[in-house]
């Protein structure tokens, strides 16, 4: 795997390229600024560009405005955008087109080496990657749809799990539950957010997108 | 004493205050043509159509006040304007308030009185300076003059210095006349012109205290900016060392000890969030509306969100609708019973507008204990808003925050 790195903090800068290496993730640019990213993308088309969102030269929300471009010039190219804080608005923009291959995590999160490296993988294999901070505080909104607010607790808690881009069986790990009670939860949530039977990974994007939408 | 009264005439003072009197005349003129158009508009506002009429004269006389200050500066006067008056409240009120405002009408009194004063002061200044100095020289015109003063009433080239005497008894005693009316007009400049010192000491204080807040609003946001890129980069930082450190070591203990670590990081990180959140929300660096979105993205109550705002609030401002809000949300998730809420922030004339309704039991009221709306209305009042709380029991309940646009 190749990966690009922006971030201004050159301490952080150089901690995470060193933690890519030890697991065997090649960093072909490692860049202070969005702009930087950008061309760093452009020119080494790596699998993954990490990106930090506030950056120079404003220190607002650089990083978001970067990895937008780099999903509508080079899509082939997996996002994962880094906040210091939650900010559901830009988990909206980043999610607003496609979900595939898109992340937003705290940037608390990269101290858990093991699931930083893990979610790196699951991005780039196509995969959605949300901070669970993030899904709490759009579910905790998400009531108003009336489909959302038919949910159980056990549902909710699953569909943010479903949110943070976690099969069933890692769910079922995680709720410590049968592997086939979580498939019946998880079909009871499609039926009540009347998502079509297509192929079950575009409905659970869809479920996803549920939540983020309500609130736009 | 003697010394002082024989050089009054050629002091400076005597002449800056003859200056002072004739540039006075320049505003005094235009003003006491105002304070008649004032006394016409007194009349016609009892039909009530002269009142716009009277507001407008009562502007102008402000304005007038304003330029009183240009000649007051030969003598070395000077004074605050009084504060304008606030225009936060809507046209109506606005009227009303400049109707009722005293330093406009204690302005346009001084209109009136003024001319008087200043036009006999300069009228005295300049004849008895010309008479004096005429009367001063008559020696030396009656000398120079072939024919004397004429035939009927000449006094003869040794009567001349009679004048001489009364010339010299004029120029001693004009600069004290002249003193005489500049000190009366100087009380006048006192009581009608200068804000009273409790008006000057309020402008004072609301000055310095919008300083305060606007200095607190830019201390707090960069205490917030120097955590997260300082404080919560190095902790990252550190995480990823620990991380890095367990990917190479194999003893179980070690690893466990490593991992261990790693967890009391990420807790400290998550408490530093916290903290920054309770300080100076980060969100707002992003907009006032992107900083309630997200608010109301995380109350556990629906809230129905409108925000209606064309111009970005002052720091000082924008933390105070920003923190009144959470509170107000948390009250709806906690005493109201609410199942769903609204919220609206927009702009009324001169002030910002928050607005945040539910469906919940009501009965909320400003000294209610535990609710905190007694804060808020303290938080509203020290950047001159209100807060209006409007909960009849069993509801529903509005709570409405307004905060001037301008200090």
């Amino acid at each position: 795997m190749r990966a690009v790195i922006a971030e201004d903090n050159p301490l952080l800068r150089d901690g995470i390229s060193l933690l890519l290496t030890d697991h065997g993730i090649d960093v072909v640019g490692a860049v202070d600024n969005a702009d930087g990213a950008v061309a760093a993308v452009y020119e080494h088309r790596p699998d993954v560009a990490v990106l930090d969102v506030r950056m120079p030269p404003t220190h607002t929300d650089e990083g978001i405005r970067a990895a937008i471009r780099i999903r509508t010039d080079r899509p082939e190219t997996a996002v994962l955008v880094f906040s210091q804080w939650v900010e559901t608005s830009y988990a909206r923009q980043l999610l607003a087109d496609d979900t595939a291959r898109v992340g937003y995590l705290l940037k608390d999160r990269i101290v858990s080496t093991d699931a930083f490296i893990e979610a790196l993988h699951r991005l780039v294999g196509g995969g959605t990657v949300l901070d669970p901070e993030v899904v709490r505080q759009l579910l905790s909104a998400a009531a108003i749809d009336a489909g959302l607010a038919r949910l159980s607790d056990r549902e909710r808690e699953i569909l943010g799990l479903i949110a943070e881009g976690r099969s069933n069986v890692a769910i079922a790990e995680t709720l410590h539950l049968a592997g086939r009670s979580v498939e019946k939860h998880v079909s009871a949530i499609f039926t009540k957010l009347d998502l079509p039977a297509a192929d079950a990974d575009n409905r659970r994007v869809l479920a996803v997108l549920r939540y983020l939408n309500t609130h736009r | 004493m003697i010394r002082r009264i024989l050089l009054a005439p050629v002091g400076g003072r005597t002449w800056r205050e003859f200056g002072y009197v004739l540039a006075s005349l320049l505003p005094a003129v235009p003003a006491f043509a105002l304070a008649l158009l004032g006394a016409v508009a007194a009349v016609l506002s009892l039909f009530t159509v002269g009142l716009p009429l009277l507001v407008g004269v009562l502007l102008l006389a402000r304005v007038a006040n304003q330029a009183f200050r240009w000649p007051a500066r030969i003598v070395g006067w000077h004074w605050p304007l009084p504060p304008p008056v606030r225009r936060d409240q809507g046209r109506l009120r606005w009227a009303r308030a400049v109707l009722l405002d005293g330093a406009g009408w204690r302005a346009l009194l001084y209109c009136f009185v003024t001319l008087p004063v200043t036009a006999l002061a300069a009228y005295i200044a300049a004849v008895s300076l010309a008479v004096g100095l005429a009367f001063l020289t008559s020696p030396i015109w009656w000398w120079l003059t072939p024919t004397g003063f004429g035939e009927i009433d000449d006094p003869g080239w040794a009567g001349t210095w009679l004048y001489v005497l009364q010339a010299v008894g004029v120029l001693l005693v004009w600069p004290w006349f002249l003193r005489l009316l500049v000190s009366l007009d100087r009380v006048l400049v006192r009581a009608l012109l200068e804000p009273s010192p409790d008006r000057t000491r309020i402008a004072e204080l609301q000055t310095s205290r919008a300083l305060l807040a606007a200095d607190a609003a830019t201390v707090l946001s960069r205490l917030e900016r120097d955590l997260h890129d300082g404080t919560q980069a190095r902790l990252v930082s550190l995480g990823v060392t620990l991380g890095r450190i367990r990917h190479r070591v194999t003893d179980p203990e070690v690893r466990a000890l490593v991992a261990g670590a790693q967890e009391t990081v990420a807790d400290a990180l998550g408490e530093l969030r916290d903290i920054v959140r309770g300080i100076h929300p980060p969100a707002l660096d992003a907009g006032l509306p992107t900083a309630v979105a997200t608010l109301a993205a995380r109350s556990p109550v629906p809230v129905e969100t409108a925000v209606e705002l064309t111009s970005e609030p002052p720091a000082a401002t924008a933390s105070t609708l920003y923190f009144s809000l959470a509170e107000l949300l948390t009250n709806v998730t906690r005493h109201a019973g609410a199942t769903r809420a609204r919220l609206r922030l927009a702009e009324a004339p001169g002030c910002f507008l928050l607005e945040v309704t539910d469906d919940g039991r009501g009965g909320a009221t400003l000294d209610g204990g535990g609710t905190g709306l007694a804060g808020l209305a303290c938080r509203a009042a020290a950047l001159d808003g209100t807060l209006r709380v409007d909960s009849p029991p069993g509801g529903p309940t509005a709570v409405t925050m307004t905060l001037p646009k301008e200090g």
